[in-house]
């Protein structure tokens, strides 16, 4: 289905118009019923997932009957989060840490995409290499070595660590997905742009970044979810209430040794879920809107 | 005390809505030092505000500002941590070191012999187990504590193992002092029928062979009442002889009536199908229990709890020891032994086991008798026979020893036993698992 | 603006020798511009990550009790293990095929949204979406709950359809085939993204230019979308391979490496000898098993990514 689904989303060329319409028409109905199909597997868990949220301890202890539906829905669930305090912190918390992550990540990613790949020095590929082979360490070995830097800035229980880690988890994908976009603009613009006496980092701002704009969102999309899932770190360096995140706040709290709080958790997810999904789907729309204007401008 | 005159529900409650920051920074006017520890972050948040209450306390007596922090057994936090600590040599001052986490750090720690010798005179020693996870060369290492401490006998449904099996565990271990009468008839050969009787009955036994704690638990006791070891004391590989031979082959007949999804089992498997009414018996501590009485009270009140049952080498029930270990890097030795003295003392520790429902298991022998155990409902009594009493002729034991620390930690996390179990379950023969095993032994003798 | 730019550079042929000169000139400063630029990277990457790095390397080539150099003792050791040599087949399985299966996927569910129009993709954006943006820590939870052995969700269904239920995470084959789809699942749309971005910053004047002169969808994909996607596909797969071949919450929470070790991956196999059982050396080298042949992989597609990028630069 799905490689037919592309064939007839690919399909164009045709003679007369009006066949080309009718092609066009299949291929559109058959994007959306492959989409809907797509759109169903994915969402099987976390419709059980909010399925579970709203049930009661009680009813989700019993194990019986159909467990897909809620059999005495309740919100109490949310209620009880929503009133805890400490889960109100790990939400501003993790907020916070994933704005700060974002902007610096990104002007950090930007940057040096610019510069690695536009201007260049001696040994700039190596270097952009060796930045991305950094990820061949994974952060489940990286965390003993990375307690001691930590310690050393004094930001251990503090969670403002994680505004300075995140980026080490985001900025060299970003920089890299930036060197592939920057990399397929062509030469000529940045001539033209030194002969009209343009610096660098203009040429930056009002060449390179509107047309890499997809790119730069999509990784901007890409450092946030980084921050807003980790587990690793704040899981090691964080250890009271008013400094934890999201994450590890609602594992922390509501597994307790072998007694999992199943609906809050569930209820957690849930609500973990919404503002990315909400940000996300407006961001893109913007962009794209953006992108079409300018496309079809030339 | 307080806290137990809170209604079980609502300690319930407390547990997950809890307002506790779990973090006390206790300054005293005058200070004369600071101690920085971490501890176990309780199972039910009463547990935690016990602890801050008591540290509090000694932080007025001496003057001496405590920061704590209770750190989480969820996804292992405590264990992360403590080995970034350890590595970075920096840290807290005193730490809290679940089972194998005490020798596996033995070279970070600063001896405890002084306050061991004043804790014999006040509360006597600890139990065997105890001596073998934390005395290195003769030296104590770390202090025993209660704080996460667990046994992990059994926990039945009192109307299907009667119903079924025809086994009034009521009136085998009763809960009044004295011998219970049922006591010598509770065997692995007796389990294994009652076992066979539930599983028909539809209420199989959720014994796990998985590869999770509970699962390595419930293995070890079975395990070392045949008297099978798989690695001797002296860090050879024993598992062709004939009690490990003895114990596959009970082994080998009993998987055969646990539940057929018992080798995906993980430490909340077995809670749940406790508390969702599909098991007659698990071995677990009272959180399983504690959890039906709020979520499934029909269930709850129908749980009791009793000691595993003997094989030809004796009773064994699996514990959880944890330990309050002093790193060498510590900047504040003196106080944070002095605290942990106070802490161990058995008014302290009596405090907070009944703040944890009776969860927290002392690992000292003089300390089975307290009142939580008698006194905690529904049904009345059913905590009484959860730690080991005298008559139930058992003795605690850690899944994996007598093998040295260094070769028992990784029996015991890697599973080997339950593993062992469950490749007889898939229907592996007794000799390719000694065999799959031997392999496997080989591999954590490294030095 | 890309072609009003472009056709600007077009007029500006002529005085392209008197440029070059200027541009030679240029070089000193441009290189310390480059330098300044990629400063604050050099900065927090050489900062946090380099010594923790290069102490992680270290910590995989010392004995148990870290009193001595072994060099590569332990990921000798480790090859001769039978329960390591069934790790790295799992390890393997695991992140390759999930990676090739979410590049496939993500490839199409970009292409088809790509093909409807613009106004209509905000609320499929969104649903695809919700995989990636939950947490994996608590949605594998929630998948946990479809697989429990006593109450799957999945079985249910099954059950009602009349099929005998799974033991999901019970036997090795399905419960290998569980870690994967939870994996494809989450990061599916991760791919979508990045292709979707991609797609979206081809020019469409290609492609009209293209079908003026009578190129089919096929010629289409090979000579337009491909080659102009090609950078973002490589370094997203590569980053995926890394990632998926240090996952380690999925595997953790649906079966800890059970059952019998059958799926149990680097990292899960890693923390057990490393962190749980006091091995820490032993269980960096698992970790790290595989940082040859990674980055062997990664130094020619990041050349491969630096070259495309020269050559449309030149």
């Amino acid at each position: 289905m799905s490689a037919a689904g592309i064939a007839t989303g690919m399909a164009v060329p045709a003679r007369r118009p009006s066949r080309m319409e009718r092609h066009r028409r299949w291929a559109l109905w058959g994007s959306y019923a492959a989409l809907a199909l797509f759109v169903f597997v994915f969402l099987v868990p976390p419709f059980y997932v909010l399925m579970t949220s709203l049930k009661s301890d009680q009813e989700i202890a019993a194990q019986a009957g159909n467990p897909w539906f809620v059999h005495h829905p309740t919100l109490q669930n949310f209620i009880d989060l929503l009133s805890m305090p400490n889960f109100r912190g790990y939400f501003i918390n993790s907020v916070m840490v994933a704005l700060v992550t974002v902007a610096v990540s990104m002007v950090i990613s930007v940057l040096a995409a610019f510069g690695l790949v536009r201007l260049g020095f001696k040994g700039s590929a190596t270097l952009a290499s060796g930045v991305f082979l950094t990820y061949l360490i994974p952060d489940s070995l990286l965390f003993i070595p990375l307690f001691q830097v930590i310690r050393s800035l004094g930001l251990i229980n503090n969670v403002w660590c994680l505004a300075l880690l995140y980026p080490t988890l985001a900025v060299p994908f970003c920089t890299w997905i930036m060197i592939g976009y920057f990399g397929s603009i062509p030469k000529e613009l940045d001539e033209v742009a030194l002969i009209d006496g343009a610096g660098y980092l203009r040429m930056l701002w009002s060449i390179f970044i509107p047309v890499a704009l997809p790119g730069i969102i999509a990784a901007t999309i890409f450092a946030f979810t980084v921050s807003w899932g980790e587990f690793l770190y704040p899981l090691a360096y964080l250890y009271s209430s008013d400094q934890k995140v999201l994450t590890v706040g609602i594992a922390g709290d509501l597994i307790r040794g072998d007694v999992f709080q199943w609906g809050k958790i569930m209820a957690g997810c849930v609500m973990a879920a919404a503002p990315p999904i909400v940000i996300y789907a407006f961001l893109m729309d913007y962009y794209i809107a953006g992108l079409t204007a300018g496309a079809t401008k030339g | 005390m307080r806290s137990t005159t809170l209604s079980r529900r609502r300690a319930l409650k407390l547990g997950v809505a809890a307002t506790a920051l779990p973090l006390v920074h206790i300054r005293t006017a005058g200070a004369a030092g600071s101690v920085s520890i971490v501890f176990f972050d309780a199972w039910v948040q009463a547990g935690n505000t016990a602890m801050k209450k008591q540290v509090a306390a000694w932080s007025e007596k001496n003057k001496v500002e405590v920061k704590a922090d209770f750190l989480s057994t969820a996804n292992n936090q405590i264990v992360i941590t403590e080995n970034a600590e350890a590595q970075a040599g920096a840290g807290h001052d005193a730490y809290s070191f679940a089972t194998w986490e005490a020798p596996t750090h033995l070279d970070y720690l600063e001896p405890m012999d002084d306050v061991m010798a004043r804790l014999a005179t006040t509360i006597g020693p600890p139990n065997d187990m105890a001596a073998y996870l934390a005395k290195s060369k003769g030296h104590w290492m770390a202090v025993p504590s209660s704080s996460g401490g667990q046994l992990k006998g059994c926990v039945g449904r009192i109307s299907i193992l009667k119903q079924a099996a025809g086994l009034d565990v009521m009136e085998m271990f009763p809960a009044a002092p004295g011998a219970s009468p049922g006591v010598d008839g509770w065997t692995w050969e007796a389990l294994l029928k009652a076992a066979e009787a539930c599983s028909k009955a539809g209420k199989p036994f959720g014994i796990g062979l998985g590869t999770t704690g509970d699962s390595s638990d419930s293995a070890g006791c079975l395990f070392a009442s045949f008297g099978a070891e798989l690695v001797n004391a002296k860090g050879e590989i024993a598992v062709r002889s004939d009690a490990v031979r003895q114990a596959l082959e009970y082994a080998q007949r009993l998987v055969k009536f646990l539940p057929p999804n018992a080798v995906g089992y993980d430490d909340a498997s077995n809670n749940r199908a406790l508390i969702s009414g599909q098991a007659a018996l698990i071995f677990n501590p009272p959180s399983a229990w504690a959890v039906a009485t709020h979520d499934a009270p029909a269930v709850g009140a129908d749980c009791w709890h009793f000691p595993p049952p003997a094989g030809p080498k004796g009773r064994f029930v699996s514990a959880v020891e944890y330990f309050w270990g002093v790193w060498k890097f510590a900047r504040n030795k003196t106080a944070a032994k002095d605290l942990i003295e106070y802490l161990s003392q058995r008014e302290q520790v009596e405090e907070r086991c009944a703040a944890t429902m009776g969860y927290d298991m002392p690992p000292y022998p003089s300390m089975m008798d307290f009142n939580v155990w008698a006194d905690e409902t529904p049904p009345k009594g059913t905590l009484y026979n959860y730690p080991i009493r005298p008559w139930h002729k058992a003795e605690a034991h850690i899944s994996g020893a007598p093998a040295p620390p260094a070769i028992g930690v990784q029996m015991y996390n890697r599973g080997t036993m339950p593993t062992m179990m469950a490749k007889l379950k898939s229907g592996e023969s007794i000799a390719n698992v000694v065999g799959w095993a031997e392999n496997e032994l080989e591999g954590f003798l490294r030095g | 603006m890309v072609d009003g730019t472009r056709e600007l550079a077009m007029a500006a042929e002529p005085p392209r020798a008197a440029a070059c000169r200027r541009w030679r000139r240029l070089l000193h400063r441009r290189s310390t511009v480059a330098l300044l630029m990629c400063l604050p990277m050099i900065l927090l990457i050489g900062g946090l990550v380099l010594y923790p790095a290069l102490y992680a390397l270290y910590l995989s080539m010392l004995n148990r009790r870290m009193t001595a150099f072994v060099g590569l003792g332990n990921f000798l050791f480790l090859l001769h293990r039978l329960t390591f040599q069934q790790v790295i087949f799992q390890s393997s399985l695991f992140a390759i095929s999930a990676v090739l299966l979410k590049a496939f996927f993500g490839f199409i569910l970009a292409h088809l949204m790509h093909n409807i129009p613009n106004r209509h993709q905000r609320i499929w954006r969104g649903l695809l979406l919700v995989p990636w943006v939950i947490p994996l820590a608590l949605s594998t939870l929630g998948w946990w709950w479809l697989f429990d052995p006593s109450y799957s969700a999945f079985n249910y269904v099954l059950k009602d359809l009349g099929f005998t239920p799974v033991p999901w995470l019970g036997v090795a084959w399905p419960a290998r085939l569980c870690m994967i789809a939870v994996n494809v699942w989450f990061g599916t749309s991760f791919f979508m993204i990045m292709y979707l971005a991609a797609l979206k910053s081809v020019p469409e004047q290609l492609y009209e230019a293209a079908a003026i002169d009578g190129a089919g969808a096929i010629q289409k994909m090979l000579y337009i979308t491909l080659p102009m996607i090609r950078n973002i596909i490589s370094v997203t797969v590569l980053y995926s391979l890394i990632v998926t071949f240090a996952n380690f919450d999925i595997v953790r929470i649906l079966t800890n490496g059970g059952p019998e070790d059958s799926t149990h991956v680097f990292a899960t196999y890693a923390f057990q000898v490393g962190i749980q059982s006091g091995d820490v050396p032993l269980g960096a080298s698992v970790s790290l098993f595989m940082f040859p042949l990674l980055a062997v992989f990664a130094y020619f597609v990041l050349r491969n990514v630096t070259r495309r990028g020269k050559e449309m630069a030149v």
